[in-house]
């Protein structure tokens, strides 16, 4: 008896000390990865308008620098006006975030964040559009919990350089978003398709479909920025001027 | 005395060489397949597996006496477990992009067998100064063989050494080409089965 209340305090004080001991690390270490989170994401969005290289090594400030100087975050309506950011509280999906690259005064990329079912966790990245609501300027994953080597290829260059070019929509004008092929493109989809398709990662069908059913999903829902861009190009309403205090 | 007859250097040089975990053991071997792309991530893997293996043997052997030995393995897994997230949340708070690079095999660390093999195989037995520098010699065992695979498989897979490229261009205007090979795993494993054969055999003629 003595000896399995000795095994049950010994366990109980095992646990208390490797609690305390992570708790203290975990919250002492917060602020900095924090830190280093939202400098990865603010350089994935650097990425995706080819502003930042991904074969160059940045510090954190000099990504906060580019990224302050070019981007603008932007909320709008699910209509495709701007809103208020009191209206941010009215619930999920009726305030949509985008990030707006603007140069000499002109909207040259919208960026919308992805948020996408995978196969084994979330996907998280961003997609550029080019300013006519059709284009795909740049993609890139920053968070995924896919499998390295397999689907966990999502991260890698090549695959998020396939997206560059495709359009969202076919050429009657009609949303068709853009899908991740079973294998590659020129041998997999029909010619008239190929260019809402992109190069899928072989041993990673599931991934790919999710993904692709991701991308269905965000880009119809930020659709009606893109019929703005299609329609009025740049005197589409987005790009008054917005409040400073919101990056 | 010689420090080469020390039974501190003899419990740091047999695990290092004589009973190389990778090499004569065969242990920890995913992991010496997945982050030996790049000599970076490897040596980064290696100083994280040094730590752990190192101080989980240092604190097991301090409580060997008190552990009860009906709940041992939970124990040493606790311990073990404890300072993989310590290394984990440290990397992720200071080497950001390394951390991202070796994605989930930092985690793994925990189930290395080597380590718990350390733990249950010599900490539990050895004094705390002994246990922490067998625990270094298998840190460095496990090490330099990941060091050499990644820089066989960094050289002549990316053509470069800790990222600076070192294969000249005229090479390549030559016609050179990396071998493609070199970037996936089974690279690796035939690198590995090389080098333990190599070893085997130095290790045998000395005999």
């Amino acid at each position: 008896m003595s000896e399995t209340l000795k095994s049950i305090g010994f366990a109980l004080g095992m646990c208390l000390v490797c609690g305390v001991l992570l708790t203290a690390a975990a919250t002492g270490l917060q602020p900095m990865q924090e830190k280093n989170r939202l400098s990865d994401r603010q350089k994935n969005v650097l990425y995706t308008v080819d502003l930042a290289s991904r074969d160059k090594a940045y510090t954190p400030e000099q990504i906060r620098d580019i990224y302050e100087k070019n981007i603008d975050k932007i909320r709008v309506s699910a209509a495709g006006e701007i809103a208020e950011p009191a209206e941010d509280k009215a619930g999920d999906g009726q305030v949509l975030t985008i990030y707006l690259y603007t140069k000499n005064g002109e909207i040259q990329n919208y960026i919308i964040p992805i948020e996408s079912q995978g196969l084994w966790g979330k996907i998280y990245g961003y997609m550029a559009l080019e300013n006519d609501g059709s284009t795909v300027a740049g993609f890139t994953v920053y968070e995924h919990s896919e499998t390295p080597g397999l689907g966990g290829e999502i991260e890698k260059q090549w695959f998020q350089e396939n997206f560059e070019g495709k359009k969202i929509v076919d050429r009657t004008g009609r949303f068709v978003a853009v899908q991740i092929a079973k294998g590659d493109v020129d041998k997999r989809v029909p010619e008239e398709k190929e260019s809402h398709y992109v190069d899928g990662i072989s041993g990673a069908t599931l991934t790919g479909r999710y993904l692709s059913k991701g991308l269905e999903k965000t880009l119809s829902r930020y659709e009606p920025v893109s019929l703005c861009f299609r329609k009025q190009r740049l005197s589409c309403r987005l790009q008054e001027p917005t409040d400073p205090g919101e990056k | 005395m010689k420090l080469t007859r020390t039974k501190a250097f003899k419990t740091f040089a047999g695990p290092a060489w004589y009973e190389n975990p990778i090499n004569m053991q065969m242990l920890g071997i995913c992991s010496a397949l997945a982050v030996t792309v790049q000599l970076k991530t490897a040596f980064v893997m290696t100083l994280a597996m040094t730590f752990v293996v190192s101080l989980s043997n240092l604190i097991i052997s301090l409580l060997r006496n008190v552990i009860p030995g009906n709940i041992r393995i939970i124990v040493e897994l606790a311990v073990i477990a404890s300072l993989v997230i310590l290394a984990d949340e440290f990397l992720r708070a200071y080497y950001f992009e390394i951390s991202k690079l070796l994605s989930v095999f930092v985690g793994l660390i925990i189930t290395n067998c080597i380590i718990l093999g350390r733990a249950e195989g010599f900490a539990l037995s050895n004094p705390p100064h002994l246990a922490f520098v067998d625990g270094l010699g298998n840190g460095v065992g496990y090490g330099s063989v990941l060091m050499s695979v990644a820089l066989i498989r960094e050289l002549f897979g990316s053509g470069s050494i800790f990222g600076y490229t070192v294969v000249p261009e005229r090479l390549y205007a030559a016609g050179y080409e990396d071998m493609g090979l070199m970037l996936l795993a089974p690279a690796a494993f035939i690198i590995i089965g090389l080098m333990a054969w190599l070893q085997k055999y130095l290790v045998n003629s000395r005999k």
